[in-house]
């Protein structure tokens, strides 16, 4: 949803802003060939404390995300873009629900097993900073878990580091490209008929 | 409302046993201006295009906001855009090997890219091979005007007389005299919208109402004239005003032309179908036929003349062949090269119009990359505006090389750039943690950045050029291009000083720099490849006379890009357009005197 002859300028290209681009909400389902932008490295499968093992055929409504994934996912991007006094957050966005989706129909598996495993990745952190899983830690403890994983953004290098920056960019694509994003959040005035553009006419002096 | 696409009889209805007076091959910028031109004219025209037709009114919608699209406007599973690391580490041909059902090329990668899939070309069907390069090609009725950038400026003595001033290279065989009233005509007949700035490197068009700029833009403009530059609203072949054409409306600003890759479904952007081809239906003088790959030019073996070209049936795969009097390539600069190559005869061993050995060399275009991000600190957290009503925002046009000699590099470059909030801003991309301070700052950052990138002239060269791959064959049997071609030391050199102007210029503004790209993108990114079969006075030095025309072949003509002598660093659509008309009111005339 960029504009074209900017992203043609360049801005697509550099490294950082490829990284940028590889929300699987996006059109990220490729074979990344910059070695820094490998997000989903085999992790070990150590997965939460309360028993649940890797995600198995679904049972809820959810396309991709199993019931407790999909809370996870809802509670994370809440705390990337939380509701505020200037408008809704991503949980009443359904950044969630629009990112499960694209999860669910990715052509590749790539994607899919990033995802999954980032999520895992995130329990992982926080029994080890919280001594508990995710959902069953208290707000504070949530906010310190994404906290250590956004903590090298500019050059994620740690495997959860690389994981906030596909799951911020996805959130975020999904948030702004929303509804909610585009006329709450930003309040943006153009899509309309314009009689006339807008701004200063230059060519009267 | 504008009206709807003629009735154009199906394919197969086309009549392949008369002689038409002209083939055309290729129904883009080039071949429209043909087909209206021709037709006009009274001459009994075939267009032949490789690509199908599509209603891109239906197609484009424009208006269409993300969330009421299943994947807010990106293409579905299983279609994948190439990117620049593939371009960078692979080689070509880039679709191979790739896990996915279609490729596209990166212009794919931008947003709103389900609306413009359609209409690029799946990388699977067209391999090519040998150097990297970003080949961007759209298959269908228009080609790549039913996504181009719009960016419609005139070339000048500057460019024409190039090597009389430097040294470098070959001048045109014409000059800016013998061009500036069929830029006169493209204006009128398609709308350009812009200010006049009396620069003599940049002529001005006769405009129609021209764009707004917004107050950093403004801002800009004005610290630029204090430094003998000029900042000027885009030159978009857009119609603001309107035009006498039914099948267009003028320009009403949603912005959608600068959100994706372009497209416009109330065709105010200039596209061919309803730009040319349409109007050129309508006098009953012009057949089209889509579907139709044209594989050679066919020779009259007693004369040497073209006397038509096989094709094959893009969808059954079925050779025929088309007869005429002329035959006008405006396949592209890269595909009539190509079909020139793939015209290899007893007279012809070099392949048609080859005689010169200079078909598919010369090969230039622009070089891009170094671009500036700047911040604009009074529009951190300033009250929204509607920015992005308009289909461009500003240029800057060449100011090295002018009346200075540059010790580095010769020739030169302008900016393309705009500022204010987009529909989706970089904001959320770039603002750093999250929660409400992460939020906050998107919002307060999305209108408050300008930025700004170049486009330089890439020199011809001789060295720099495409031939057949001796193996390797499109879906279609036909041999691909392998591609020889390299940026230079100029290009090199044009592109450090562009990022220091670059970032010279915001800085000058009082804007903080953000992001200073310094990179060059892959040769191609530029999608305005020209020179393969260059004009010239002198047929063993060139390929066409100042006419388009073949040297050795009187009844070829090729009326792309192909035939341009230098890159200039102004974007090439409106001169293809100002010189194909003019060649073909040539063409004509020799005709109707019984001269070709």
């Amino acid at each position: 949803m960029a504009k074209n002859e900017k992203e043609r300028r360049g801005d697509g290209a550099t490294e950082r802003q490829g990284e940028k681009a590889s929300a699987v909400v996006g059109r990220r389902e490729m074979i990344k060939l910059a070695a820094g932008a490998v997000i989903a490295p085999a992790l070990p499968q150590a997965g939460p404390k309360n028993g649940r093992g890797p995600a198995k055929a679904q049972t809820s409504a959810h396309r991709f995300f199993t019931p407790a994934e999909f809370e996870m996912m809802d509670e994370l991007s809440e705390l990337i873009i939380p509701t505020d006094e200037h408008s809704p957050g991503a949980r009443a966005a359904k950044v969630a629900e629009y990112i499960d989706g694209r999860l669910a129909e990715s052509f590749l598996d790539e994607p899919k097993l990033q995802w999954r495993e980032g999520l895992k990745l995130v329990d992982q952190i926080s029994v080890e900073i919280n001594g508990q899983p995710f959902m069953q830690s208290s707000p504070d403890q949530r906010v310190a878990v994404l906290t250590r994983m956004a903590r090298n953004e500019s050059s994620p290098e740690r495997p959860e580091e690389k994981f906030f920056a596909e799951l911020k960019s996805g959130v975020a694509r999904a948030y702004y490209t929303s509804k909610i994003g585009i006329h709450d959040e930003l309040e943006y005035k153009g899509n309309t008929y314009l009689k006339e553009f807008v701004g200063v006419d230059v060519s009267k002096g | 409302m504008q009206a709807a696409a003629p009735n154009i009889p199906n394919d197969s209805t086309v009549d392949l046993k008369r002689v038409y007076d002209a083939i055309i091959v290729g129904s883009g910028a080039a071949g429209g201006m043909a087909a209206y031109v021709l037709a006009s004219a009274g001459m009994k025209t075939l267009l032949l295009e490789a690509g199908k037709r599509i209603n891109t009114t239906e197609e484009l919608k424009s208006t269409e906001w993300p969330y009421d699209h299943p994947r807010r406007g990106e293409m579905p599973p299983g279609h994948h855009a190439l990117t620049f690391n593939e371009y960078t580490f692979r080689k070509p041909p880039y679709a191979q090997g790739l896990k996915a059902n279609q490729v596209h090329s990166y212009v794919q990668s931008w947003g709103g890219s389900d609306y413009s899939k359609n209409i690029v070309v799946d990388e699977k069907d067209h391999p090519y091979t040998g150097t990297n390069y970003a080949w961007v090609r759209a298959r269908c009725l228009g080609g790549k005007t039913n996504i181009w950038g719009r960016l419609a400026l005139r070339l000048s003595n500057y460019d024409f007389k190039a090597a009389s001033r430097d040294g470098y290279g070959e001048n045109w065989p014409i000059g800016y005299e013998d061009i500036e009233k069929y830029y006169d005509k493209v204006d009128l007949l398609l709308g350009i919208s812009g200010v006049k700035e009396n620069l003599p490197n940049l002529p001005d068009s006769l405009f129609q109402r021209p764009i707004r700029l917004n107050d950093p833009e403004v801002h800009l403009r004005n610290t630029l004239a204090k430094m003998g530059r000029t900042l000027t609203p885009y030159r978009a072949g857009v119609t603001t005003d309107g035009v006498k054409n039914k099948y267009r409306i003028r320009c009403y600003g949603r912005g959608a032309c600068n959100r994706r890759a372009g497209g416009c479904d109330i065709h105010a952007a200039f596209d061919s179908p309803t730009g040319l081809i349409f109007p050129a239906f309508d006098t009953g003088n012009l057949t089209v036929r889509t579907n139709a790959t044209v594989s050679e030019i066919l020779v009259d073996t007693n004369t040497g003349k073209a006397r038509g070209v096989a094709f094959l049936d893009t969808v059954t795969g079925r050779s025929y062949e088309a007869k005429a009097k002329v035959v006008v390539l405006a396949a592209s600069t890269l595909e009539s090269a190509r079909l020139m190559l793939l015209s290899k005869s007893r007279l012809y061993p070099n392949g048609i119009a080859n005689s010169s050995g200079h078909v598919g060399h010369n090969f230039c275009e622009h070089v891009m990359g170094p671009r500036v991000t700047a911040l604009v600190k009074d529009k951190i957290g300033a009250k929204r505006t509607l920015d992005d009503g308009r289909p461009g925002g500003f240029y800057i046009p060449c100011f090295r090389n002018l009346s200075e000699r540059n010790p580095k590099f010769i020739r030169g470059y302008g900016f393309e750039g705009d500022s204010g909030t987009p529909m989706l801003p970089e904001s959320p991309f770039e603002q750093p943690g999250f929660g409400k301070g992460y939020k906050k700052a998107a919002r307060d950052y999305a209108g408050a950045t300008i930025s700004l990138g170049g486009f330089g002239e890439v020199l011809s060269r001789y060295e720099n050029y495409v031939s057949l791959d001796p193996d390797v064959k499109d879906r279609w049997g036909i041999p691909v291009l392998r591609f020889h071609y390299k940026f230079g030391d100029n290009e090199k050199k044009m592109c450090e000083d562009m990022a220091d102007t670059a970032q010279e210029m915001v800085e000058a503004a009082g804007f903080t720099v953000v992001n200073l790209g310094r990179n060059i993108l892959t040769e191609g990114w530029s999608i305005h490849e020209l020179g393969t079969a260059r004009m010239g006075a002198d047929p063993k030095k060139s390929v066409l006379n100042q006419f388009q025309q073949s040297h050795d072949v009187k009844n070829l003509f090729v009326v792309d890009g192909s035939s341009h002598v230098s890159a200039s660093c102004h974007n090439p659509t409106w001169t293809i357009m100002a010189l194909a008309w003019r060649s073909c009111d040539y063409l004509a005339g020799e005709l109707k005197k019984g001269n070709l």
